[in-house]
């Protein structure tokens, strides 16, 4: 039986529900309150570069913090045995079971000017530290939030790794260390990039974090879209522009990543 | 020690998770020698490969190569290189870069001279114009070769194969025994091959080596081990075989199947309780009263290049290899010389050969 | 060595994720309001949490749209998935792309995208735009975890039943559901625990009178000092992690009960 009709309910569903909507996010970014043809709204956008900028830098570091932090235990994982790493597995998902508001809302009980860390320096005569309302309590709750979707792919990555494969690289003259420069790293890369993809693509655009974690000092672009839909500033089609932006440095962001893993490929065409 | 004794396993024991693999096995391997490792899966015959290796410790016993104590040397230190059972070939790097890999890593050897002994090995393992593949779009047949050329370009003085044929069609297997058996001589190193396929072990080896439950049962050139194995296993396990209980009723006398024969055998208990092996290809077809046994005709299969035959004498069956043709129901007579009559010890009771068959 | 070294690494990563979970539950027994001072042991948060009708409302609301929304979209997305593989190669590609869209789209994108459409189309915001919405990015996970099971599906199995006298329907009722049961089931738990856990979408299509949950919660945080927020965390965490044992504790007695019964036939 070769139906295809089946698929008919869903098409129309994500033409109507998807499609349509972005192109209407694409129609309001380029038209003014009145509907005529504008580019005003980019205009606009330009005016908030250093949020723009701001968003990327910050979504950056706390990728590359996850990467770091993810990388090593991921490989230690995939080195267990079946059944320690069924445990810890579930350990690194149950807290993403946890709704993320209340995982972010945690952290601000812990950052607070009177919170439970600037108490125990308070004991040491330290402090109090500002900690909350900073960008490094932002990075903390991408990191904090996003650690999982870093950890997973990678662990799935490495679990597949044959061992054959590390025993071939022993036997052919490779340390530890040469083991993981010329095999895991390169066999590992499909997981990094997903990994990057999954921890950028939230931490970029989130505008909770940054409320609760960054207050008003610490805009994100995601506040900045939230704000003209939902806030005083109501504009959506300065917000549609301003989601056009975001979509823009997702794609440059994963045609980055792509672009690696296809060099890595393309270097062994070459020789 | 033979003054060629390359590798030397002195009473080595492994246990994995309170099981037992290897009881304390003595082996030496000498240079510039094929050895093979035969035997049935769990005998312990990769486990022995995985030591020399360098990928196991033992848990007792010493490893020497060249006289020099092995244990616990790491692999990447060993003059030794390994063919993995599945090739375990870097799916990242293409046929050119697997077979540079332990060269990049090893020495600090120029560019050109890395590229002129990849050549060179491309050209011993006849994949030349494959370099720019990629490992993953290869046959079975060529990951191999890339497999072999990839530890070989390293000029290990000891191969390693871990079942290497196991996953290929059976005459691509029969083309590479043969053309292992060439690189071998051609490159004059010891090879250490496992199997546990007799005829590729009986095909290729200088010295076979056949193992069961960890321990070593038989060493031996392939015609010693066809010829005179030492117990129905080794028989039954090398080739096709009738194994008869017999008595061993005084030097060069033996009753089985109800006839007392001549044999070449002595040294035996009196009246004790053996094994006798003949080779299906070693009974002479007769006319039915002029053999030592008669017996009918069950079945009789062709199989190429001779006749199976399975002939019923009292309760007994027998496989008879012969290129005659005979009916089912036929009666025949079947004789054995003295000389084609191999006599055994019983095997001691926990390695019950019959069981063994069966499995 | 380094078995110590890992498995202090391991420690200290497990301790970032858990302690501040741990402090939220420590303090939702806290009598005093303060969230950093402690005052006594009290149940009084989670008696206020039971008293407290806003919550128990979204509560009802979420669980409504959850169960409606996954099943909408488990229904539509396995119909979708079995259809899509049928195709031809160079359709099927294109339209797992569009599948993948949702997935990799940012939330807030498609929260604001949806908000427009909803706005345009003059559908009042409530129950019906998140019930829309939730389906809409249900879709995505349900035919994404039905496909590999299709995928692996022997194409034989179906033309074997045929052969034996099903018509189409009854082979597709007896041998191919069967086949991809364990994805469908994937599929709508995956949609409905993200429907339960959606924030960023249905904050902008829900409106002011519909309130699910997590809408609820990022509303209470606001507003500083809320401690039934505590227990309320408390509360998700002890369920979450029943759960969580309760699913791994069966999938390890049903591997035993398997690997006894392969020994038995060995």
């Amino acid at each position: 039986m070769k139906v295809k009709a089946t698929a008919s309910p869903y098409l129309l569903w994500m033409a109507l529900f998807i499609i349509i909507p972005l192109g209407l996010v694409a129609y309001f970014s380029v038209t003014d309150r009145l509907g005529n043809f504008s580019l005003e709204n980019y205009r606009a956008s330009l005016a908030y570069s250093p949020v723009i900028f701001n968003s990327i830098w910050l979504a950056i570091i706390a990728t590359v913090i996850c990467l770091i932090l993810a990388y090593p235990l991921a490989y230690n994982f995939s080195r267990k045995s079946a059944n320690h790493q069924r445990t810890l597995i579930l350990l690194i998902m149950l807290p993403m079971w946890m709704n993320f508001l209340l995982r972010t809302y945690a952290w601000m009980t812990l950052l607070e000017n009177n919170g439970l860390i600037n108490r125990f320096f308070g004991l040491f005569g330290l402090g109090p530290f500002e900690m909350i309302n900073t960008s490094g309590a932002v990075v903390l709750g991408m990191v904090y939030n996003y650690l999982p979707f870093m950890i997973l792919p990678l662990y799935s990555v490495m679990t597949k790794i044959d061992h054959s494969l590390i025993e071939a690289a022993q036997d052919l003259g490779c340390n530890s260390i040469q083991v993981l420069k010329n095999v895991i790293i390169p066999l590992s890369m499909p997981g990094v990039t997903t990994g990057v993809t999954m921890v950028f693509v939230p931490a970029v655009s989130t505008f909770v974090i940054s409320r609760m974690l960054g207050g008003g000092s610490n805009m994100l672009i995601g506040d900045l879209i939230e704000m003209q839909f939902l806030g005083n500033a109501y504009n959506p089609n300065l917000g549609s522009a301003l989601s056009m932006v975001l979509m823009v440095i997702i794609l440059i962001c994963m045609a980055l990543t792509n672009m690696f893993e296809g060099v890595e490929e393309k270097e062994g065409m070459l020789l | 020690m033979h003054k060629n004794t390359l590798i030397s396993l002195k009473n080595i024991s492994v246990e994995f998770d309170g099981e037992k693999i290897l009881n304390g096995i003595n082996l030496d391997i000498n240079d510039k020698e094929f050895v093979t490792l035969l035997g049935p899966s769990g005998c312990g015959k990769t486990t022995t490969l995985r030591i020399i290796g360098g990928f196991i410790d033992p848990d007792q016993g010493d490893v020497f190569f060249d006289g020099v104590r092995l244990n616990g040397v790491p692999p990447y230190k060993r003059h030794i290189n390994t063919v993995f059972q599945r090739y375990a070939l870097f799916p990242h790097l293409n046929v050119y870069e697997n077979i540079e890999f332990g060269l990049k890593i090893n020495k600090k050897l120029p560019e050109s001279e890395r590229k002129a002994l990849v050549k060179e090995m491309l050209a011993l393992v006849n994949l030349k114009g494959f370099e720019l593949r990629k490992v993953t779009q290869l046959s079975g047949g060529q990951q191999q070769r890339v497999a072999i050329a990839r530890a070989l370009v390293n000029h290990p003085r000891v191969l390693l194969l871990d079942e290497p044929l196991g996953a290929l069609d059976l005459k691509l297997r029969k083309e590479m025994q043969i053309e292992l058996k060439r690189i071998q001589q051609r490159l004059n190193i010891t090879f250490i091959y496992v199997t546990h396929d007799q005829e590729e072990a009986l095909t290729m080896s200088d010295r076979v080596i056949v193992m069961k439950d960890g321990n070593i049962l038989q060493i031996g050139s392939p015609t010693d081990i066809y010829n005179e194995p030492v117990n129905a296993f080794v028989a039954d396990f090398i080739g096709e075989s009738n194994i008869l209980d017999g008595i061993m009723h005084e030097d060069y006398l033996v009753e089985f199947a109800g006839k007392k024969l001549e044999c070449v055998d002595f040294g035996f208990a009196k009246k004790e309780a053996v094994d006798v092996v003949i080779r299906p290809e070693d009974w002479k077809i007769s006319a039915s009263e002029q053999g030592q046994f008669s017996a009918i005709v069950d079945s009789i299969i062709f199989k190429g290049v001779h006749w199976e035959i399975i002939a019923k004498h009292d309760d007994l069956s027998f496989m008879i290899h012969t290129t005659q043709k005979y009916e089912v129901g036929t009666s025949i007579g079947m004789s054995v010389v003295p000389e084609d009559i191999h006599i055994m010890h019983k095997m001691p009771p926990e390695g019950d050969s019959k069981q063994e068959e069966e499995a | 060595m380094s078995k110590w070294l890992s498995r202090s690494y391991i420690g200290l990563v497990l301790t970032f994720l858990y302690a501040p979970i741990f402090v939220l539950i420590l303090y939702s027994f806290n009598q005093s309001k303060s969230r950093g001072h402690w005052t006594g042991f009290s149940l009084r948060w989670y008696e206020k949490l039971f008293h407290n009708d806003a919550i128990l409302n979204a509560f009802m609301t979420t669980l409504l749209v959850a169960v409606i929304a996954s099943v909408i979209a488990t229904v539509l997305g396995t119909a979708a998935a079995i259809g899509i593989h049928n195709m031809r190669k160079r359709s099927r590609t294109a339209i797992m792309n569009i599948t993948y869209l949702p997935v990799i789209n940012p939330e807030i994108v498609m929260g604001v995208s949806l908000m427009l459409l909803f706005v345009l189309m003059g559908i009042k915001f409530g129950l019906i735009t998140l019930i829309l919405a939730h389906i809409t990015f249900n879709l995505p996970y349900v035919i994404l975890s039905v496909m590999p099971k299709l995928r692996q599906m022997d194409h034989y199995l179906f033309e074997a039943a045929m052969d034996l006298g099903c018509t189409p329907l009854q082979a597709f009722m007896k041998v191919t559901l069967p086949e991809i049961m364990p994805g469908i089931v994937t599929g709508f738990l995956m949609a409905f625990t993200f429907s339960l856990d959606d924030f960023n979408i249905s904050y902008f299509v829900s409106g002011d009178k519909f309130q699910t949950l997590p809408i609820l919660i990022y509303s209470m945080t606001r507003k500083r000092v809320s401690p039934e927020i505590n227990a309320l965390s408390a509360i998700i965490f002890i369920v979450v992690l029943l759960v969580l044992i309760l699913v791994n504790i069966n999938d390890v007695r049903r591997e035993k009960e398997l690997r006894k019964k392969e020994d038995a036939l060995r």
